[in-house]
């Protein structure tokens, strides 16, 4: 091993989410990582701080008719619609069969009602396997409702400080980015208790079959992720990081280690990696060894030392206040 | 439909040959021993983009012998347009095999092999197969026009009969490949298919009056192609051995469930899809 090797497998990339230690700055985002297994065989599990499990409701679903994706310039629209065997059907089969990895797991918990949200979350956070919850609260593919959490500050609030009574585990809320003013959203859950934010899920949008005059999804609409809303997220995370003081998952479009970085320095603690797995399942360990040489590089012996370094030291019009150290 | 118990991974291969069997329709063979020795008839892999493009590319395995695989695709878009500048010596990284293939087990003495354009790529394994059991095997070939009915020599030299169809009557008879089957004498005791959706129900419901049973290899759009993200559905009947484990009516769920193309697909039994 070179000296410069040495010094960069002493770097610090584990991470911090309320009580939630991950040995990497990585999840696998919700809704496109499955349980994990599908895609074990094709990645290391060592190196993958977290995988957030596919969201799951108190009833089943059934989810959208296909189509439920379209390609898309730079990424692709979703409308999946929560497919799902409800809380009971899924801890007695996919969770009890779930095989042990060396990854932390997030069960991320979708519903219609504040009462769901804390009845799922009772339910799943109640179970060993699982670590830490994710609400999604911004799910666009359902039926108006869904998404109506984390379009509203209020009611964020309402579902989060009920969800917050039940369980202590570390829990990570979902926003949105279909809203006027994400960093009101996000200071609502801080106040209600939420341990971390997830910044961002897809954002709406629809695709046009110029043949037939038909919407190209099942659903008509859909979520777009990908490289197509990378600046968006990248900016919702700054926003946010600028109003609330606990920790954000940084999402949207991350496809390589600069993908990445951008994140860290807009306020990220942590990154999430969707659409880039459907590319190759070794992008998030890419992502993992480039962060170590990014800061064995230039000197540097942990993450944390350049999450919202962005946010620092110039006086445009966007400066960040409220957010220090 | 067979279950998939092979090991899948990722292939780094090299190509080894490259041809246009007509014009947009390339034929890409690439030195992979450890996939070719794992592939059953009916799968298919996902290749990894080996320039920029956004996401895998799901093609059915062509051919596979010894040490080399092949896959057999119409260029289409920027994905297959990426993978149509390989040259002999270029990397591609592959994963697979991937999915349940076709369910030869019954011992099926005279089989009927529909393909609809680019479709013939998921038919020639099953069609080696079927031969080397001694089946007799009618190949139903349907295409928009005569360029398009590619590596029929091939399926001739397997030794399979081959009926041909084209949109245009510029080779075999005018219209569409399902009403040569319709007419199949004597009538075939399973079908297999494989070819766009429209060319698939209507063989379904050719299938259902003849009472034959038939494969079909179902197309969708893909992301992950290993499972991961549900959004390759397709509506069976939930007490079809391939559904996926979902709750039933009396727990909440329904008859139907969504099944994923590309897990407990590709090839359905098309009297157990709900479409
Ligand atoms: C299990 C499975 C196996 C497959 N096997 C093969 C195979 O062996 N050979 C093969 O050529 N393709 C195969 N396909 C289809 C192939 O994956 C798609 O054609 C793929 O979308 C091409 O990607 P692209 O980026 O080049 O084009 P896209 O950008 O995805 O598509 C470009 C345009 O072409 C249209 N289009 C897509 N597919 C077709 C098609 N087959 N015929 C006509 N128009 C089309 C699209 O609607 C779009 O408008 C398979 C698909 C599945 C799910
Ligand atoms: C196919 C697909 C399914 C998804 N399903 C869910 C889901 O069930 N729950 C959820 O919170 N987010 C879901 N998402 C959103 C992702 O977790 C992620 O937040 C978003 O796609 C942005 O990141 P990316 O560009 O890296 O994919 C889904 C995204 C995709 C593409
Ligand atoms: S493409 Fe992801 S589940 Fe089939």
């Amino acid at each position: 091993m070179s000296g410069s090797q040495a010094a960069y497998a002493a770097v610090d990339l584990s991470v911090k989410l309320g009580t939630l230690e991950l040995a990497y700055p990585t999840l696998m985002g919700s809704g496109c990582y499955g349980s994990g297994e599908e895609f074990a065989p094709f990645a290391d599990p060592a190196k993958i701080g977290g995988v957030v499990l596919k969201s799951v409701t108190q009833r089943p679903r059934l989810g959208n008719r296909a189509p439920r994706l379209v390609a898309t310039p730079s990424g692709m629209l979703n409308a999946i619609g929560l497919q799902n065997p409800g809380i009971d059907w899924y801890l007695e089969h996919d969770l009890a069969e779930r095989v042990p990895r060396p990854w932390k797991t997030i069960g991320s918990v979708a519903g219609f009602s504040v009462d769901e949200y804390a009845y799922v979350t009772q339910r799943l956070a109640a179970q060993p396997e699982i670590d830490a919850i994710e609400l999604n609260v911004s799910c666009p593919n359902v039926a108006a409702e869904g998404e109506t959490f984390a379009c509203d500050p209020k009611l964020t609030g309402r579902v989060v400080r009920l969800v917050r009574d039940t369980t202590e585990k570390t829990l990570i809320v979902k926003l949105s980015p279909n809203v006027t003013d994400i960093a009101a959203v996000a200071r609502e859950a801080e106040d209600a208790g939420a341990d971390a934010l997830a910044v961002i899920n897809t954002v709406r949008g629809m695709a046009i079959d110029v043949d037939t005059w038909r919407p190209r999804l099942g659903n008509v609409t859909g979520g777009l992720s990908g490289p197509a809303i990378r600046p968006i997220a990248v900016l919702a995370v700054y926003e946010v990081a600028c109003a609330v003081k606990i920790p954000i998952v940084g999402q949207g479009g991350i496809e390589t280690v600069t993908d990445a970085l951008e994140f860290f320095l807009a306020g990220a603690t942590a990154v999430s990696i969707g659409t880039a797995n459907f590319i190759d399942p070794r992008i998030p360990e890419r992502i993992v060894e480039g962060l170590r040489a990014y800061l064995g590089e230039r000197g540097l012996l942990s993450i944390g030392q350049i999450v919202g370094q962005a946010n620092r030291g110039f006086a445009g019009a966007h400066r960040c206040e409220g957010r220090e150290g | 439909m067979l279950t998939n118990q092979m090991p899948t991974a990722v292939h780094a291969t090299t190509v080894l040959d490259r041809t246009e069997p007509a014009p947009g329709i390339v034929l890409l063979g690439f030195y992979a021993p450890e996939l070719a020795a794992v592939t059953r008839p009916g799968q298919f892999l996902m290749a990894i983009p080996p320039g920029g493009e956004r996401t895998a590319t799901a093609l059915g395995i062509y051919e596979a012998q010894d040490h080399r695989v092949a896959v057999l695709f119409f260029v289409c878009g920027p994905r297959t347009r990426e993978l149509a500048g390989l040259r002999a010596g270029d990397g591609l990284e592959v994963t697979g095999p991937l999915g349940n293939g076709f369910d030869l087990s019954g011992s099926p003495r005279d089989v009927a092999v529909v393909a609809g354009g680019i479709g013939i790529a998921s038919l020639l394994l099953p069609v080696q197969a079927l031969i080397a059991s001694s089946a007799r095997v009618r190949l139903y070939y349907g295409a928009r026009s005569a360029a398009l009915l590619v590596e029929r020599d091939r399926f001739a030299a397997e030794g399979c009969e081959i009926y041909c169809a084209t949109d245009d009557g510029s080779y075999g008879r005018r219209g569409f490949v399902t009403g040569l089957l319709a007419g199949a004498e004597p009538r075939p005791d399973l079908v297999l298919a494989c070819g766009p959706t429209p060319m698939l129900r209507a063989t379904a419901a050719a299938c259902s009056a003849l009472g034959i049973p038939a494969q079909l290899s179902l197309e969708e759009t893909f992301a992950c192609g290993v499972g991961g993200c549900w959004g390759c559905v397709v509506p069976i009947d939930r007490n079809s051995a391939q559904a996926p484990r979902f709750p039933g009516p009396d727990e909440g769920g329904s008859d139907t469930v969504n099944a994923r193309v590309c897990k407990e697909g590709p090839v359905f039994w098309a009297h157990e899809l709900r479409w």
